[in-house]
């Protein structure tokens, strides 16, 4: 049975009158004539218009949440607020178990208790309150439960709190059935709390079966994901072997060794790539998401400014830089010596080129940079007065900012050592640790 | 220097045959490579059977019990106790390297050291010597604690390291070779060798928490 969308009140007449084949009109008589025998009339259109679905049957993310208040005849609903997420019609990947129509069935039960209670009144049988009463509380409840746990999946706090709502309810139920029963004794005590503990059982089974199914899938897409990891991390070891291989193959100022020590880099920064606060032992895959945030120089650790700046560097020059970073290096500030070590590493590649080694340590007091090359070398006093290049943005900036620059012969009296020295400031040494 | 310092057997294990073949063709002539092995079980047989002077390892390997190269390192080594494992590996993970380093091996190297300098570095490893690259070195000074200043008072101090071995390590940090950071020292090569060695028995033996925590923590870069 279907009712249709063209409708009076809840379409329930004209789908009955189309599905038994009968006029609308007598269909429409008969409900009423049965309303007006004690309002059972009422119950049956009630617990129909709940139960069917509608014709196009669809709008099924709406839940039929709204069961609570079983709809008053009279009352136009809203379309899709009962029967259009009826179970038996809803999306084939819930379970065949929640398919059951049994929220329907209960809810239908309840009202038709309601509805054959009130039609025996009329005639005249007497019918005990306590008897359909608490068979309507239990039967609305577990009805009601069974549904708010079947979307538990989807929902919020929100469901959690009507879920236990129906739980009480079907309590409350099953011990006014007892209560009201004349003759109290032990028995029907211990009777009556073994049902209560059964009614909770049944309601929280499906919410049971659900956690537990949930908890499976997560459980699965676990493993699928350590699977993905290994596969990838496998596959990253292959890239970077043949990356290391090309470079080793080629001339370090060939363009091939470059493009290779480039991608190498991005790779590895992307694979190893440290997190800001590494004392949080964040995990590789989160610190892409810092390694984009580090756009602000003033913020952005001082091991991984020199490693930018090395990466910037190699893009232009046949260098080769090995950054090697002890200790835990202030984020942000020193931008002089930032700079001076940039000016190191620039001349290094551009007079030297090869493989540079910077070398940076961050002490309790000190921090120092060591740019050291392997080229020809050069004496500052061969330098004439006028080229300013080191002589200003070396040794002069490091002086202004109370730090000391050295540069020195390199080791064997082979290409350049050049060494900067920065006191760290107190203030921002203790600030800017990021401890946490 | 060993007796048969002149043919040097070598394994190499490494599961990327490119790599291995061209290794292989890098090296100097009077390294001799006896076998290469793919995989962790391939590794243990014929380490056990050749019983080599230096298995370069890569940290990463397939098969076995899934240890990579610190389980043939733990698997194989007492079998053939003459044979000394040189780590060489793409990885420059902390944990990675501690745990090749722990497990035995006498150094690590990075995959990208030219075919000439790893040939070197076996020919060190061979006479007993421990390999560290700039990289291992700002590693060790790292993980014992001597950027914050710490210095062990006594020289067999297990969990700091001595004045002079923090100076060799910033030396090799900074890309002196050891004969180089001998120069500077004013001492004999031989000197700074054990000083090296010293170092990476620490790093073996040491129990210095630290070192595991900042291996989790921290990466090489």
């Amino acid at each position: 049975m279907i009712r249709p969308r063209v409708r009076i009140v809840g379409g329930v007449c004209a789908g009955l009158a189309q599905n038994t084949g009968l006029p609308v009109a007598l269909v429409r008589s008969i409900i009423v004539m049965l309303s007006a025998a004690g309002g059972a009339g009422v119950a049956l259109y009630a617990w129909l218009w709940a139960t069917t679905p509608t014709a196009d049957g669809s709008i099924p993310h709406r839940r039929a949440g709204q069961i609570l208040q079983p709809p008053a005849p009279g009352v136009e609903a809203s379309p899709g607020s009962l029967g259009d997420a009826a179970v038996g019609s809803s999306s084939p990947e819930r379970s065949a178990w929640t398919r059951l129509p049994i929220t329907e069935i209960l809810l239908g039960f309840a009202l038709l208790s309601i509805g054959f209670a009130l039609f025996a009144r009329g005639i005249g049988i007497d019918v005990s309150l306590a008897v359909v009463v608490p068979l309507v509380v239990v039967s609305a409840g577990v009805g009601l439960s069974w549904r708010q746990f079947g979307s538990a999946a989807q929902g919020g706090s929100n469901s959690f709190i009507r879920g236990l709502g129906a739980l009480i309810l079907v309590a409350l139920g099953i011990l006014l059935f007892f209560v009201t029963i004349e003759n109290l004794n032990v028995w029907t005590v211990v009777m009556a709390a073994f049902a209560v503990l059964l009614g909770v059982a049944v309601v929280v089974a499906p919410w049971l079966v659900r956690l537990n199914r949930d908890l499976l899938d997560e459980r699965a897409a676990r493993v699928r994901d350590i699977e993905r990891a290994e596969i990838a991390s496998h596959l990253h070891d292959s890239v970077l072997q043949s990356l290391a291989l090309i470079q080793q193959k080629s001339d370090v100022h060939s363009d091939v060794a470059r493009i290779a020590r480039a991608q190498e880099r991005e790779l590895r920064e992307w694979l190893f790539g440290r997190d800001k606060n590494f004392a949080t032992g964040a995990n590789s895959s989160s610190s892409r998401k810092t390694g984009a945030s580090n756009t602000d120089a003033y913020n952005t650790n001082i091991a991984d400014q020199i490693r930018r700046i090395a990466i910037a560097i190699e893009a232009d020059h046949a260098a080769r830089f090995d950054v090697v970073v002890v200790g835990a290096s202030p984020d942000g500030g020193y931008e002089t010596l930032v700079a001076a070590a940039r000016e190191s590493m620039l001349n290094a590649a551009r007079h030297a080129g090869g493989t540079v080694s910077v070398f940076l340590e961050a002490g309790p007091k000190l921090i120092e940079i060591s740019v050291v090359d392997r080229g020809s070398g050069f004496d500052l006093d061969d330098i004439p007065e006028d080229r300013q290049g080191v002589r200003e943005s070396i040794l002069g900036r490091m002086d202004r900012a109370g730090g000391t620059a050295r540069i020195s012969r390199g080791p064997g009296g082979v290409g350049t050592e050049i060494r900067l020295q920065q006191p760290l400031h107190p203030s921002t040494k203790t600030e800017e640790r990021n401890p946490s | 220097m060993t007796l048969n310092s002149d043919a040097l057997t070598v394994i190499i294990v490494d599961d990327h045959s490119i790599f291995r073949s061209g290794l292989r063709a890098e090296l100097d002539s009077d390294l001799e490579v006896v076998a290469e092995a793919p995989n962790v079980d391939d590794a243990i047989a014929l380490i056990t059977e050749l019983k080599p002077r230096v298995v370069l390892l890569d940290v990463h390997l397939p098969g076995g019990r899934g240890g990579g190269g610190a389980e043939v390192l733990t698997r194989s080594a007492p079998s053939c106790p003459a044979t000394v494992f040189l780590a060489l590996s793409v990885s420059d993970a902390a944990e990675d390297v501690v745990r090749v380093i722990r497990a035995g091996a006498r150094g690590y190297i990075t995959k990208s050291t030219s075919g000439a300098e790893v040939s070197q570095a076996v020919r060190r490893v061979a006479d007993g010597d421990a390999v560290f690259s700039p990289k291992l070195a700002g590693f060790v000074l790292d993980a014992f604690g001597a950027a914050a200043g710490e210095t062990a008072q006594i020289q067999d101090e297990l969990d700091r390291l001595s004045a002079r071995e923090q100076e060799v390590m910033r030396l090799i940090a900074r890309g002196y070779s050891y004969k180089e950071a001998a120069a500077e020292l004013f001492i004999s090569v031989k000197t700074v060798e054990t000083h090296v060695s010293a170092v990476l028995r620490k790093l073996q033996f040491s129990s210095r928490h630290e070192l595991t925590a900042w291996a989790l923590e921290r990466k090489i870069l």
